[in-house]
């Protein structure tokens, strides 16, 4: 515990220093080459949030996009209004709207938008996570009642033309006025910002798995039943891991708005929502710091990809999850440590010439049948 | 008074009455064996008091409080433990985790949020002393063998220090030594627990019992001190049909 502990901080160092100098070197300080992956930084956090709840806690949160999109419509509809200015945000007055509808009238402050873009998904998340927990749905139901919710939700987006701009989404948006400072999308300080968002994220994500929280959401994983005989309410425990999963997919969103400069109900669909699972168990789904690895090299692979193969990538990105699910269950973060383990326990067989009986320290296959 | 008290308990599972009007006191300190042939509802009734299964009449008072229709975890919150037949540690987590887990004194979510895990794994280590697993507070539970399994059981139950203990079971699988360590480990225990243990091993019930009860088709056959018990002409016959 205490060596895994000093792994995960170790692994943290090195991944801020690959994130804050190493690739801004690689791409030159070109602000407009780290745009990319800003975008790719910002999906991380999104997938590490799923990490959080799929990972320490078994719970397949299929609806992550639900959250992820409200977030992300939170920061649009801020900006739009800056871009707007006394006037109707246009898509408004296409759908004969007269007045600002009484949800949009608070966004024009940003501290509200920041707070509901983390309170909001928080909210849902915690309401469907009540009605699942306490009832104590788990597995795969889990999935299918999120997957459910993320289906409607996206419905009812598309469906309210004259508040979220329908199929369109929101367009024509603002640049972001943070204290003062205009957020240049193009620029070096907004990958700083996004680079640091999420070194912030994996930060509280690993005190959440090392804290006595994290153990306790591991061991109600492994046996709820168990768990609820030393007295934890376990419905409590998910609910609020649910919650803050759903936040963090919220901040995701709001970061992914800035990148691209729009809100649009793709962001809500089912494909985004299995491509976040994809990203988390690429990279492994026990570790924030993995996770977040596997959002940013799968999305690094699709943009390279759907460049050579535009029709044949989405087979490719599918072949690769087929392949991981199958060979690497633990997904990268599984790969690596079991070769380090072998490696470790290579150097022991050298050492003493004598063979040490290995049986019974075979990494223990987890999740393999979750 | 009594610490724990089950009056005329019932309980159905489609038809088949598993304990049928069942009622006994358990004192502060006493080691009560469940005694019965299989099916006699030893392992229900010690379902019924923790709250795996809820009765369909009957009431169970722990400490003075109506406990029959609590949630199973407010049950463990306040004072009952339990160790199921089937070992149930968590395989994917340490040894010391497990301890750690265990220690549910406080059991809320900001308590948790707000401490370390590895903090409370120092604590561990004279409860795993007593039970022989100090060398193993970094090994996975999963790779420890049966017996070993069993110690760390017990030693979970030790640390999260219920007042009562319903164990199901608790030698099944041991050697003669480790059952009679495990005896010892019993009688140390009663001091500041009370324990309801489910057991077949006749020895190891002569060892650790104060009293006993005999169970046969979900009621109340006999009850007693061992030897009551064993020249009890109507628990021979259960035993032995006729």
């Amino acid at each position: 515990m205490t060596t895994r502990l000093y792994y995960d901080l170790a692994a943290l160092v090195v991944f801020a220093l690959v994130i804050v100098l190493g690739v801004p070197a690689l791409m030159g300080f070109d602000g407009f080459e780290l745009n990319t992956f800003a975008r790719y930084l910002a999906l991380a956090i999104v997938s590490l949030a799923l990490a959080l709840s799929w990972g320490s806690a078994g719970l397949l949160n299929l609806g992550q996009a639900a959250t992820f999109g409200m977030g992300s419509y939170a920061m649009a509809m801020h900006l739009k209004l800056k871009a707007s200015g006394e006037a109707l945000p246009d898509f408004m007055g296409w759908n004969n709207v007269p007045e600002l509808p009484l949800l949009w009238v608070p966004f024009h402050s940003l501290g509200f938008t920041l707070l509901a873009g983390l309170l909001v998904p928080a909210f849902v998340g915690g309401l469907i996570a009540i009605f699942m927990f306490r009832a104590r749905i788990a597995g795969v139901f889990v999935a299918i009642i999120t997957l459910a919710f993320l289906v409607a939700f996206q419905l009812v987006v598309i469906e309210q033309q004259g508040i979220t701009g329908g199929q369109n989404g929101l367009t024509g948006l603002a640049p972001l006025s943070l204290m003062g400072w205009t957020v240049d999308t193009y620029g070096v300080g907004f990958y700083y910002l996004v680079a640091g968002c999420l070194m912030a994220a994996i930060t509280f994500g690993l005190y959440l798995t090392h804290s006595k929280f994290g153990l306790i959401l591991r061991a109600i994983r492994e046996d709820a039943d168990r768990t609820r005989f030393f007295g934890y309410n376990v419905a409590n425990y998910q609910t609020v891991i649910f919650c803050i999963s759903a936040a963090l997919a919220g901040w995701s969103g709001m970061l992914y708005t800035l990148v691209l400069e729009f809100a649009s109900p793709t962001y809500m669909s089912v494909s985004f929502s299995l491509a976040i699972v994809i990203w988390c168990a690429v990279g492994g789904r026990d570790s924030v710091i993995a996770a977040s690895i596997g959002a940013i090299i799968v999305n690094l692979l699709e943009g390279r990809l759907s460049d050579v193969f535009v029709e044949g990538w989405h087979l490719m990105l599918g072949v690769i999850f087929v392949l991981v699910v199958m060979f690497m269950p633990r997904g990268l973060h599984g790969l690596v440590s079991d070769l380090w383990q072998w490696l470790r326990r290579g150097a022991g067989k050298q050492r003493n010439s004598s063979p040490v009986p290995s049986v019974g320290r075979q990494p223990v296959k987890s999740g393999q049948e979750r | 008074m009594s610490q724990l008290q089950v009056t005329n308990l019932h309980v159905d599972f489609g038809g088949l009455r598993a304990v049928d009007g069942l009622s006994f006191d358990v004192a502060q300190g006493e080691i009560l064996c469940l005694l019965g042939p299989n099916g006699a509802g030893k392992s229900t009734t010690l379902d019924l008091i923790c709250g795996k299964t809820q009765p369909s009449g009957g009431s169970i008072r722990f400490e003075g409080t109506d406990i029959s229709q609590m949630l199973d975890f407010r049950r463990a919150r306040l004072g009952i433990g339990r160790k199921f037949q089937v070992p149930s540690v968590y395989k994917e987590l340490t040894v010391a985790e497990n301890l750690s887990v265990a220690r549910s004194s406080r059991p809320g979510i900001w308590y948790a949020l707000t401490r370390i895990a590895l903090s409370d794994g120092r604590a561990a280590a004279p409860i795993l002393e007593r039970v022989g697993l100090e060398t193993k507070a970094n090994d996975l539970a999963g790779n420890l063998s049966h017996g070993e399994t069993q110690w760390l059981e017990i030693a979970m139950l030790i640390a999260q220090d219920s007042r009562l203990i319903l164990m199901d079971e608790p030698t099944a699988g041991m050697t003669i030594q480790e059952t009679e360590r495990t005896a010892e480990i019993f009688r140390s225990l009663s001091a500041s627990h009370t324990l309801i243990v489910v057991e077949h091993d006749m020895s190891f019930v002569r060892t650790v019992a104060d009293r006993i009860v005999v169970m046969n088709r979900g009621a109340m056959l006999a009850e007693g001190t061992i030897e009551e018990i064993e020249t009890n002409e109507e628990v021979k016959t259960a035993y032995l049909g006729h």
